[in-house]
């Protein structure tokens, strides 16, 4: 950059200021300081217009109320740290400035590491850095998707659902009860379905019969047990609390019998919706189907709800973001030098000791350019958070650039607390921006 | 400390290049071997081979009594020096010298006193605290050593160790080396491509080319009885002089004659060389090493029975000590495969510029009290007792013992 306005004469040799004499050339080398205003100028003028000039207009601004004739003086700045909406703002921005910047380029650095020893390399880097081709808003769009609550749509939850089920089973009628009268030979208790007196079948209703189309007919009750059945026909008909030959049976619910009111005996329904007890003793006792029987499947997590959206929405951020790391982190990964790791092997050095006492400190000059610039970029985070919280958990997610255009723009109309917002959100980044041109100067010196 | 055993050792690169073909090489307890060979010819990748860095294609590889084949670098409990130093250029000279033994969780007393003789030894103790790129290229091969020695491992492995020095400080660096493996006597094993450290420093030298061993031996026995063309023409510097020729014996006994020269042969040189005496009456390469020339003025005397030619200087090259004389003989040059190889030290392609047409360069190493100047002309002397005859199909030196029956 220097090299624009040479020093006049001051970097000359002194067996080459001669031949600058005799081929009477000007004193000085390059153009003049003139011609060089000449071609600053219109980029200064574009830079004082559209930076300096909003800048310190938005410092104005921020002094004024909502009417832009009202002064205020410093309170739109007091109203930023008293008012509870901005309150969680700020604290939902340090929690994205903790964990987002770390987790990208934790990530960043395992995938940069990773895909150096792998085939195929180039188009697994090229695969996770596609979606920073992709808009953010486009982004937040395919995450809102992501988010979806119904397993059936949204792919978070599909995926959790079908590995929750893998590990707990969620075999069950959800919505099967007894019926509610006297003449029913069960009840329900705390959730659990108990028989009433001595009676073995346990007719339950609450299921639409078309979900049951393919299963067994219900069995007669064998003699050391009983049956569970749904006592209902299709297009009617049929005797309450009766096995009728239309009815299906309820497999693989768990059944206790009770004694005193502790469980002396376990079974299952089996196809038909028989059970047996084989080993108990003659005697009295009612029959339980407990209340895991009729739990409501595991639907997920509430991505989009008040708690997690933030998460959530850091999630898609990394998922846009991670890939850029990497591709930086691997540029520095190209230029450390082989020959280090190779005696660090040698020295006696673990893979993981490489990694982390050669590799990790030869590339901490990337990785804290990386950091940083993810620091800055995610206190500035907009769309991501305006796209994927849905309206009604917008106040739970909300940031501050969000809520400065919320205010200004987005239906506050108070464009002097916006403005404040603003100016707030600049100072925050300033500290950062300096680290990086410092570093990035030094580099280059 | 222990000796190295590679067994019919392969290396082939993915691609099915096969950088080491069949090396067989037994590296004695404490000796230094040095590894030697044209850029290409598979001595870094055979080192490399023996440190861990690189998987063994096939053969097998023993330090002491383990078979490493399949031991990780960390294991195999030998050090290594690279050619860029491959310092850690995060740490300060001490803890590049302690790397090595924190990881092995050596107690610090220990290591302290480890590091402090080693800095002794090499002369670094002033700079202990500082990092590597404070250090000039000469300190940072001494530490590059340092944590080599500290470690106190069975075995030496250098890559080139002094070829990112200058010439003086790699003369200085070499007979520093001598001193330390003199004193510490531990195994080491050295690839160069530059066959005046091979010389300087091995007790034995291995010569490598494509992959395949050449020749080991001493350094003298290889500079006095190179087993082919390949390593004649690339142990010794100047390189050793080549010409078609005819082996004759007449009244005057044997003699061997090439462009227009005729010199006699001794006959101690039929039964130093069985099976020479074959070659009688047929072609052969004939072979003298520029040393075994001197110009016949300044040699006055000390010459006797030795064979005169008449020759004009091209180019002379002033060495102080001595004077290297390039002329011309009337014989097309020498294009065997294996001479050509030695020439064409890796990827220069063409080394000496075509200005002699079809005569061949040759090089005389004469007194400088000589005084020769280009364009004049001059008696050299020959030992005749040192000329080298190389089969002109396969290359092979005639009577070499390696030789008999091939």
């Amino acid at each position: 950059m220097s090299s624009t306005a040479p020093a006049p004469g001051g970097t000359i040799a002194a067996g080459s200021a001669d031949i600058v004499e005799t081929a009477k050339a000007p004193r000085q080398l390059g153009p003049s300081p003139k011609m060089a205003i000449g071609f600053l100028a219109p980029a200064l003028i574009l830079l004082v217009a559209w930076v300096i000039y909003p800048i310190v207009y938005s410092i104005w601004r921020s002094l004024f109320g909502s009417n832009d004739s009202d002064f205020v003086g410093l309170s739109n700045y007091g109203a930023i740290f008293t008012d509870s909406s901005t309150l969680t703002t700020i604290r939902n921005n340090i929690i994205w400035v903790v964990v987002a910047p770390l987790v990208v380029t934790t990530l960043g650095l395992i995938f940069a590491v990773m895909t150096e020893r792998i085939r195929w390399a180039t188009a697994f880097k090229l695969i996770l850095f596609m979606p920073m081709a992709v808009s953010l808003l486009a982004a937040g769009v395919v995450f809102r998707l992501v988010y979806e609550q119904d397993p059936d749509k949204g792919v978070a939850n599909a995926i959790i659902t079908t590995v929750h089920d893998a590990f707990a089973s969620s075999a069950g009628f959800p919505g099967a009860r007894p019926r509610e009268n006297d003449q029913a030979p069960a009840a329900l208790q705390g959730g659990a379905v108990v028989t009433k007196g001595a009676t073995t079948l346990v007719p339950l209703v609450g299921i639409n019969p078309q979900t049951l189309a393919s299963a067994a007919q219900a069995g007669q009750p064998p003699a050391d047990g009983g049956t569970v059945w749904l006592d209902v026909v299709r297009g009617g008909g049929g005797a309450v609390n009766q096995i009728d030959p239309q009815e299906k049976a309820l497999a693989g619910l768990t059944v206790e019998a009770l004694s005193g009111g502790k469980v002396v005996a376990t079974a299952t329904t089996a196809d038909d919706g028989t059970y047996h007890f084989p080993g108990l003793t003659k005697g009295s006792y009612s029959v339980r189907l407990p209340a895991d029987n009729f739990k409501a499947p595991f639907g997920g997590l509430t991505w989009l709800g008040p708690t997690l959206i933030t998460p959530a929405i850091i999630g898609a951020y990394i998922w846009v973001w991670a890939g850029f790391a990497m591709v930086l982190i691997s540029a520095g990964l190209a230029g450390i030098p082989r020959d280090a790791l190779e005696a660090a092997r040698i020295d006696g050095a673990t893979e993981w000791q490489v990694f982390r006492r050669i590799t990790v400190p030869l590339l901490s000059p990337v990785l804290l350019v990386v950091f940083v610039t993810m620091i800055i970029n995610v206190l500035k985070v907009f769309d991501l958070v305006f796209i994927i919280a849905p309206g009604s958990v917008q106040p739970q997610a909300n940031v501050i650039a969000l809520e400065m255009w919320r205010v200004s723009f987005g239906g506050g109309g108070n464009q002097g607390l916006g403005s404040a917002l603003a100016i707030f959100l600049l100072i925050l980044v300033l500290p950062f921006m300096f680290f990086n041109i410092r570093r990035f100067r030094r580099d280059e010196g | 400390m222990a000796s190295i055993v590679l067994s019919n050792v392969d290396k082939v690169y993915a691609g099915g290049v096969k950088a080491v073909n069949g090396l067989n090489l037994e590296i004695k307890d404490g000796e230094f071997m040095v590894l030697v060979g044209p850029s290409g010819c598979g001595k870094s990748t055979a080192l490399r081979m023996i440190a861990g860095l690189e998987d063994i294609s096939g053969g097998e590889i023993s330090i002491g009594d383990r078979v490493v084949n399949h031991l990780p670098p960390k294991d195999r409990d030998i050090a290594m020096v690279f050619q860029n130093y491959a310092l850690y250029p995060h740490m300060t000279v001490e803890e590049n010298l302690a790397f090595g033994l924190k990881l092995r969780k050596m107690p610090k007393a220990e290591i302290q006193k480890r590091v402090n003789e080693a800095a002794k030894m090499l002369g670094l103790e002033q700079y202990l605290k500082r990092k590597p790129a404070a250090l000039s290229g000469g300190q940072r091969q001494r530490v590059a050593m340092g944590r080599a020695i500290v470690r106190e491992p069975q075995a030496f492995l250098m890559d080139e160790p002094l070829s990112n020095l200058d010439a003086k400080l790699r003369v200085s660096m070499r007979a520093s080396l001598n001193q330390l493996h003199e004193r510490l006597g531990v195994t080491t094993v050295y690839v160069t491509h530059d066959q005046v450290e091979a010389m300087t420093l091995g007790d034995r030298v291995c010569v490598l080319r494509d992959g395949f061993l050449q020749q080991v031996d001493t350094p003298q026995n290889l500079f006095d009885r190179p087993v082919n063309l390949f390593v004649a023409g690339f142990m010794g510097s100047p390189a050793m002089n080549f010409a078609y020729a005819d082996l004759v014996r007449d009244g005057s006994g044997a003699a061997v004659s090439f462009a227009g020269f005729k010199l006699p042969v001794p006959d101690s040189t039929f039964t130093d060389k069985p099976g020479l005496d074959r070659y009688v009456g047929k072609r052969v390469i004939l072979g003298i090493r520029p040393s075994d020339f001197e110009d016949s003025v300044a040699a006055n005397g000390s010459s006797g029975g030795w064979a005169r030619i008449p020759v004009t200087a091209n180019v002379t090259e002033e060495l102080g000590s001595e004077i290297n004389v390039l002329f011309t003989i009337d014989a097309p040059p020498v294009e065997h495969k294996d001479t050509v190889a030695a020439a064409h030290d890796g990827d220069e392609e063409e080394v000496a510029l075509p200005l002699t047409g079809d005569k061949s360069l040759w090089t005389a190493r004469v007194n400088a009290r000589s005084h020769v100047r280009p364009g004049q002309s001059l008696e050299l002397v020959i030992d005749t007792h040192n000329l080298h005859f190389f089969d002109v199909e396969s290359g092979l030196a005639i009577g070499h013992e390696a030789n008999v029956g091939r």
